[in-house]
């Protein structure tokens, strides 16, 4: 291995890439488009429901209920309905996630202390969202029913109504938010994006390198060249990896001062790591490129090897510690799930290093396996 | 006659034919299949720290499918390290006075629960959940003290919520993440391949043979759009009929003649986005960066993953120029809804006016350049 032959090719890769206006500046400005366009729309936020309620009642009562969700920061009303009818119209249109119907006989009903049952009928278009919308509906109704009862009772027995509160929840559940304690989703969505960025961008970036010369036929000039196999490989890999590092850089400072997520770790681990992981991904993009024949190819494979594992078994959207089966195995298996655990640690935990290690070990692990396969892919002498 | 040609070009290529199959049938199988948001088995360690029987039956409530108790921790620390570390989601703390507060106090007994929430998501549902269990147990516990003190809670107003969930009654995260998946890689597909495919013959040089032949730009762009629409439609019919019905369990609520018509009008709509990027890229390597540039906000910007109200304000305005969001009211609204053509006709006449759009911006794109 020469040193100097690497810094050859380095540099004649870096010309090739900076002669290339747009390809330049798209290597830059798509990591800053992805996690600009990423942060805004992919919320986890269950805010604004847009709700509507068919009141058969027409009662004091029956408002009154209605009141509770009109004035809940989680929905906003549009109005109420005349008819079921309107109601299938709303739902199939989108319009409303949310209809609550009130039956007749509300008020009586409950005036004469029996149970009365209202209904929430819920568009399931986004499973998620909806589950969450059901737990809302779910504790208001309950909060409204207990407040109903203490209210009898401290009629009834004397008592105040605090008091009758205590007699009929007599045991209360504290609930501590750790990491995020506001429940704001940018929080934890801007870490987890730079993970997802870093899992395409590089690996983008360097999955043409090889294939490109493949294509234009001046891979000749290296396989007849005195420059060895890991000297070419590694020429290639580092402009690229460089680039994916200055953008690895831009996207944490997106995350941290745009969507103000909290950084609280040491930065110097996750810096370590996050070199470590973009030359991971770059590599992932270079055995692509010294195993397909096309730039076409490259790009498609490229381009979904890293998507889906980094979206579904990353952590990103269920944490690994509740998977289970060929899921946690696969999420095992991909290099997106251990930065993950660093991101999330570094930003929202605060913890560093003597937790993390192991998942910075298995990345540089993984990496040098990427690389060996690539040098064992790539042969001077062409095979067909 | 062009057509075929593409069709030919398209089934030589072997890498492009496994790449289809993977993205049609393989990664719709992988997202049908694989991880949901929905909160299963959240995994929680437990400190009793009274164990009498009553504590125990309290625990005993925190149960799959919602949670799963993966063992105890003795200290506030020891606990917080495993969140930590990842390796459990939720502490919950159970004080030493629990029973003796609950059964003689006239204040409220207080279990406590820590709860990871590095995902929002799933943080919320698990306090909510834990919630309703702790409420449930203590209204139990409440009907005994009363019938002690000789109230009759049985003649209490009380409200219950009767839950439906329309579309998707089971809440069913599978059928979401494979419609969305096949939503994503068939829109990637349908602009990448046309956008390649006239990069590539322009790089070869075939493309001077293509316009020097008596052919207008216009013939040459509607034969690749068309021979993407027929790739994409075969694909999309191993998506539904080889994945979605039989292995995820998806229902196809509507009309199947009505989804495919417009499945092929919004893949000829944004193939003509896919040319147009090819028209105005010089390389390969540009291609699949204006791809991206391009793709990623209009599925990102759909709808598909997350629902319009939950996004900016601005974003909304998005939406409408967004191919895909005029599409979703189609895949959705058929597939799940059973929606019928009076329903869609608005969103068909934009998809078909987005991809007029496109094709115009190719047609000028290849004049400009060769016109």
């Amino acid at each position: 291995m020469n040193l100097r032959r690497v810094a050859v090719v380095a540099r004649k890769e870096w010309r090739e890439i900076s002669r290339d206006r747009v390809f330049l500046a798209l290597a830059f400005a798509l990591p800053v488009m992805w996690m600009l366009v990423f942060g805004y729309t992919m919320t986890f936020d269950v805010q604004n429901v847009p709700f509507a309620v068919l009141d058969y009642d027409h009662s004091a009562q029956s408002r009154d209920f209605a009141y509770r969700f009109v004035s809940s920061r989680y929905f906003e009303f549009r109005g109420y309905l005349t008819s079921a009818h309107e109601m299938d119209r709303l739902l199939e249109a989108a319009e409303v996630r949310l209809v609550i119907t009130i039956p007749e006989h509300f008020e009586r009903d409950i005036a004469a202390g029996r149970n009365a049952r209202i209904a929430t009928t819920i568009d399931g278009t986004f499973p998620n969202r909806a589950q969450t919308i059901q737990a809302y509906a779910e504790s208001i109704t309950q909060d409204y029913s207990a407040r109903l009862r203490a209210h009898r009772i401290a009629a009834q027995a004397g008592i105040t109504e605090d008091r009758a509160l205590t007699l009929m929840q007599p045991l209360r559940l504290e609930i501590r938010y750790l990491y995020n304690q506001a429940l704001r989703s940018s929080w934890s969505v801007a870490p987890s994006l730079v993970m997802f960025t870093l899992m395409f961008v590089p690996s983008l970036l360097t999955a043409l390198v090889v294939v490109r010369e493949k294509e234009n036929g001046s891979i000749y000039n290296i396989y007849c060249s005195t420059v060895t196999r890991a000297e070419f490989l590694l020429g290639k890999l580092f402009p690229s990896a460089t680039i994916s590092y200055i953008d690895a850089l831009v996207c944490t400072a997106i995350a941290v001062y745009y969507f103000g997520a909290p950084f609280k770790a040491s930065p110097w681990f996750y810096l370590l790591a996050t070199a470590v992981y973009v030359v991971c991904t770059a590599s992932i993009g270079l055995l692509v490129s010294t195993l397909v024949r096309s730039q076409n190819a490259a790009l498609m494979i490229a381009s979904i090897v890293g998507i889906i594992p980094a979206i579904q078994f990353s952590g990103m959207i269920n944490p690994v510690a509740i998977l289970e089966g060929s899921a946690w195995v696969q999420a095992h298996l991909f290099p997106a799930m251990y930065f993950e655990n660093i991101v999330l640690g570094s930003y929202l935990k605060g913890v560093g290093a003597e937790t993390l290690w192991t998942n910075l070990c298995v990345l540089g692990g993984y990496a040098a396996v990427l690389m060996a396969l690539s040098y064992h892919a790539f042969r001077k002498r062409q095979t067909h | 006659m062009l057509t075929v040609k593409e069709l030919e070009q398209c089934a030589r290529d072997f890498v492009l034919v496994a790449f289809m199959a993977y993205s049609f049938v393989g990664a719709v199988y992988i997202s049908g299949t694989g991880v949901t948001q929905d909160l299963r088995n959240a995994t929680i360690l437990v400190h009793d720290a009274d164990n009498t029987p009553q504590s125990r039956s309290l625990l005993y409530r925190f149960r799959q499918p919602y949670f799963k108790r993966i063992g105890t921790y003795t200290g506030e620390s020891a606990g917080l390290a495993r969140l930590d570390m990842g390796t459990a989601m939720l502490l919950l703390d159970i004080p030493e006075d629990f029973e003796a507060t609950l059964s003689h106090s006239a204040r409220p007994a207080q279990v406590q629960m820590l709860v990871d929430t590095s995902n929002v998501t799933l943080g919320y549902l698990a306090a909510a959940y834990g919630q309703q269990i702790v409420a449930e147990y203590a209204q139990e516990r409440a009907q005994e003290g009363a019938r002690r003190s000789g109230l009759d809670l049985r003649v209490l107003p009380s409200v219950e919520n009767v839950s439906r969930v329309w579309y998707n009654p089971n809440l069913n995260g599978h059928w979401f993440n494979a419609i969305g998946q096949w939503l994503t890689m068939m829109t990637v597909i349908a602009v990448l391949l046309p956008a390649t495919a006239l990069v590539r013959e322009r790089e070869r040089g075939t493309l001077e043979q293509l316009l020097v032949a008596p052919l207008t730009p216009m013939q040459i762009m509607v034969s690749k759009a068309l021979a993407m629409t027929l790739v994409n439609l075969v694909g999309t019919a191993l998506s539904v009929y080889a994945v979605m019905l039989p292995l995820i369990g998806v229902p196809f609520a509507g009309s199947a003649w009505l989804f495919f018509a417009t499945t092929a009008l919004y893949v000829f709509s944004i193939a003509g986005l896919g040319l147009a990027i090819g028209a105005f890229a010089r390389s390969s390597a540009e291609v699949g960066m204006l791809v991206i540039l391009i793709a990623v906000p209009v599925t990102a910007l759909s709808g598909t993953w997350t629902a319009p109200e939950a996004m900016p304000e601005w974003s909304r305005y998005g939406l409408q120029i967004s191919p895909l969001y005029h599409f979703l009211s189609c895949a959705y609204g058929i597939l799940l809804r059973g929606a019928q053509l009076r329903v869609l006709w608005s969103s068909i006449l934009m998809l078909a006016l987005l991809g007029a759009i496109a094709f115009g911006l190719a047609w000028l794109g290849l004049r400009r350049k060769f016109g």
